[in-house]
């Protein structure tokens, strides 16, 4: 009963231990991440310049998109693994509407609806039939996928694409890529829900404790389906980037986006708050797999061996998590 | 004949659970044990089965001493433990279940599915002649008490002295029950001990021999069940540490009672019933009980309708209609349950978040959805100052707090911005492994709530809590809700009768 409450002395001195300890954690990331960069820095000649940066801004945007929308699934304890389908879906439909004359903003808006649907599908499917998320997004990604391929008869569309849209994925403003300003507008946006507002609150109060938070009167359902729609809603977005950015809609282009994005905010997790998936760190996580990538491939490493890469540090960055931190994923 | 216990020591980081128990458990009875949660019963009999050890004591068989590595260790000593929660694998017939593990094989790991029929029958035949099961089929679409047989007989598979139930009747209807209870008997006269934990004192005192009651960790008698009552073990097993009538007279200013807040009616939530049930404004109705006597689970599902079957709850007048947490909570209700870092707590989450929790709006930027820091930090300091949570500052992380403060913060959640919201507060185990300075702060709160109008319900073990706080108690028999006592007549006595089912 009444269990033996330490001295302050006490408190303080366990207390202090942890904060280092945690003070070590929430930077040894960052850490790496900076002698990363100043390895390929002083070793590759093309690095260092402000061609290649703004290079691996732009190749980073759409996956920081992914991972952003990703760290909302993640903060409500729920998995989406349709976000590299949904990137395809989304990146074949504005692309034929364009094609068959639907005007931009509507095909953007289709765009958006179609990333919505297939959210509030998965998220009816957690929620409402109460499927595992795990389970509930490798089916309907695997639906997405044959969706994707279906509609394209597996091959590119392209031609026709008005200027405007591509100009998204392509063009410039003020010497720095569009991309990188949508995904700086997707990131900050992410940010501010997630840590500004009584929506973000929720979310990582049915992700923390989702009985204590249903005991407070919070609508877990409601929250755990919310997350779920902004992982394939920010998906969709990075999607129509995606197009624009290749000049067509490819069926399969958004199949590496599950992996890198799950990457990355695996990643972040190990940065800031362990153990939670926070917006600021999946934006790391993402600079961390943009930089490696790019590194790799300018030293000329072959695409294999990059997978086998990045597959270690994703098993480094979740076994750092799970040993220092009670992760439960699932 | 027998398995003893002598001296043994359990010592976890800052608790004893077991403090020098010593125990003759015979191999010709049913030996009952009994104590409130927390008393080591499970600690005792995890030692007894060898899945955990003693930090010391000393055990032995017919008087030869063996120091138990495991539970299979144990089991090869003759000691077979069948837990509470049950072992079965549903799915598996009831004749592979009983010889999971050591199925009979034909070779290469084949199973000899003759052979496990027959050995399975046989066994079954072997112990309990008059039951006939349906051995083939799946062993989670048996009756629930022929699942506690066959749990029972796969325990007896070896050669076993001593066979520890763990609330083997918890799940079963009462039909049932009767029938497991007359298999249970049978046992010792073949030589096979039995050690009964259970909830329920009337079925121990029915089917024991001896019984035990342990407290605190500590063995407080061990006596015949034939001349036990049931009010003297509950004697036994609660603590008796003060005066309840002396907390009670302490009371500073008598509160001037409203209007009926909650008005309950042939209430039925899963086994608890309850005909009436009233409180009014102003007034703490305090809920007693022994464990698994339904006075907790009353108490929570009035505010989240769990396993609700019938009844009516009239709420300020007004007859409710779905009877769920969230919509509770909008009304007004407010519950600040057990557990809280189960229940209540974000574990990873700083104080300020914790409290922010039911009422973020309170800080936010006019009313919006958009979260103020600095408000935050403001409306978090004065809960804390409000409630004297000690912590350093509103940024600690909840779980380096100690108890009392943290259940402080999950009193304090529901208080932030305003501290009238609510016109019913139900509360279960408010002082739960908290220290003595902030027990009696959390009784003042209750108290300052009450005195504000505030309808309050307590659900508490801590019967001098009950005590001190409480303006009429109702105490909980086998989940019923059985009789009232009111304050003029608070004692001791009277709550521990009145929670055995003897009125006086």
């Amino acid at each position: 009963m009444n269990a033996a409450s330490p001295t302050i002395a006490q408190a303080k001195d366990t207390a202090s231990g942890r904060a280092r300890k945690d003070w070590m954690l929430k930077y040894s990331t960052l850490f790496a991440l900076i002698l990363l960069f100043l390895g390929f820095a002083l070793t590759v000649d093309r690095f260092l310049t402000t061609t290649n940066l703004l290079n691996i801004v732009q190749q980073i945007s759409m996956l920081t998109i992914v991972g952003a929308g990703l760290t909302f699934g993640f903060a409500a304890r729920e998995m989406d693994l349709s976000v590299g389908y949904m990137v395809g879906l989304a990146g074949i439909l504005v692309p034929l509407m364009l094609i068959s004359g639907v005007p931009l903003p509507l095909a953007l808006l289709g765009g958006i609806a179609a990333g919505v649907l297939v959210g509030a599908v998965n998220s009816a499917l957690v929620t409402l039939v109460g499927v595992p998320s795990l389970i509930a997004t490798l089916a309907t990604g695997s639906i997405l996928y044959g969706i994707n391929f279906l509609t394209t008869g597996g091959r590119a569309i392209y031609g026709g694409l008005p200027e405007t849209y591509l100009w998204f994925g392509q063009g410039q403003l003020l010497g720095i890529p569009v991309l990188a300003y949508a995904m700086m507008l997707f990131v900050v946006l992410a940010w501010f829900l997630m840590e500004r507002t009584i929506f973000g609150r929720y979310i990582y109060a049915v992700g923390g404790n989702l009985k204590a938070a249903e005991l407070s009167g919070v609508n877990g359902r409601f929250y755990r389906a919310a997350a779920l729609v902004v992982c394939s809603l920010f998906a969709a977005v990075a999607g129509m980037l995606l197009a624009a950015r290749l000049g067509s809609g490819q069926p399969n282009a958004g199949e590496r986006y599950l992996l890198d994005g799950l990457a990355t905010v695996f990643i972040g997790m190990t940065m800031f708050r362990p153990g939670t998936a926070t917006v600021t760190g999946t934006f790391f996580g993402a600079l961390f797999i943009g930089v490696i990538n790019n590194g790799l491939n300018l030293i000329g490493m072959d695409t294999y061996i990059q997978s086998i890469v990045k597959g270690l540090i994703i098993l480094v960055a979740v076994a750092i998590v799970s040993r220092t931190t009670k992760l439960k994923l699932l | 004949m027998s398995v003893s216990l002598s001296g043994i020591v359990m010592q976890y980081p800052g608790t004893r659970a077991l403090d020098n128990v010593s125990i003759d458990f015979r191999f010709s009875e049913v030996h009952g044990l009994i104590g409130e949660n927390g008393a080591g019963k499970t600690t005792l009999v995890s030692i007894l089965g060898g899945s955990r050890q003693p930090t010391s004591g000393r055990i032995s068989i017919d008087g030869i001493e063996f120091v138990l590595h495991s539970a299979g260790d144990a089991l090869r000593k003759g000691i077979a433990h069948v837990s509470q929660e049950g072992s079965l694998v549903p799915g598996l017939t009831a004749e592979q279940n009983i010889l999971l593990g050591d199925e009979p094989r034909i070779g290469f790991g084949i199973i000899n599915k003759g052979e496990l029929k027959r050995r399975a029958a046989e066994l079954v035949g072997r112990w309990f002649p008059e039951v006939s099961i349906d051995l083939d089929r799946p062993v989670d679409s048996l009756p629930m008490a022929d699942q506690k047989v066959i749990e029972i007989v796969r325990a007896l598979r070896g050669d076993i002295r001593l066979l520890i139930l763990d609330e083997p009747t918890a799940t079963l209807p009462a039909r049932e029950k009767e029938n497991l209870w007359r298999i249970i008997k049978t046992l010792p006269a073949r030589g096979i001990g039995i050690v009964l934990i259970s909830h329920f004192l009337s079925e121990v005192k029915a089917l024991s021999d001896r019984i035990t009651v342990l407290r605190d960790g500590r063995h407080i008698s061990t006596l015949a069940a034939a001349d036990a009552t049931e009010a003297q073990l509950v004697d036994f097993m609660l603590q008796r540490s003060g005066s309840v009538a002396a907390a009670s007279t302490e009371r500073a200013v008598e509160r001037r009672l409203g209007d009926t807040v909650l008005d309950i009616e042939g209430w039925k939530a899963g086994a608890v019933e309850v005909d009436r049930f009233q409180v009014r404004a102003g007034e703490i109705v305090g809920l007693i009980g022994l464990t698994g006597a339904g006075h907790f689970g009353f108490a929570r599902s009035i505010y989240t309708g769990e396993g609700l079957i019938s009844g009516t709850c009239r709420f300020k007048g007004e007859v409710l209609k779905g009877i769920h947490a969230r919509t509770m909570q909008k009304r007004g209700v407010a519950f600040i349950p057990d557990q809280r870092m189960e229940n209540s707590l974000v574990a990873d989450w700083d104080v300020r978040e914790n409290l922010a929790m039911v009422h973020p709006q309170h800080a936010t930027f006019g009313g919006s959805g958009v979260l103020s820091n600095t408000r935050e930090v403001r409306e978090a300091s004065k809960i804390m100052s409000l409630l004297n949570v000690k912590a350093h500052s509103p940024s600690q992380m909840i779980k380096d707090l100690s108890g009392g403060n943290k259940q402080k913060v999950s009193i304090g959640k529901w208080l932030y911005g305003a501290d009238e919201r609510y016109s019913l507060m139900i509360f279960v185990e408010p002082t739960e492994g908290v220290d003595i300075g902030a027990k009696r702060e959390i009784h003042g709160h209750l108290k300052r709530l009450a005195g504000q109008g505030t309808a309050i319900i307590v659900a508490s073990s801590d019967l001098l809590e009950i005590g001190d706080v409480s303006d009429r108690v109702i105490p909980f028999v086998n989940r019923r809700a059985s009789g009232e006592i009111d304050q003029g007549n608070f004692s001791e006595n009277r709550f521990i009768s009145a929670m055995a089912g003897v009125l006086q």
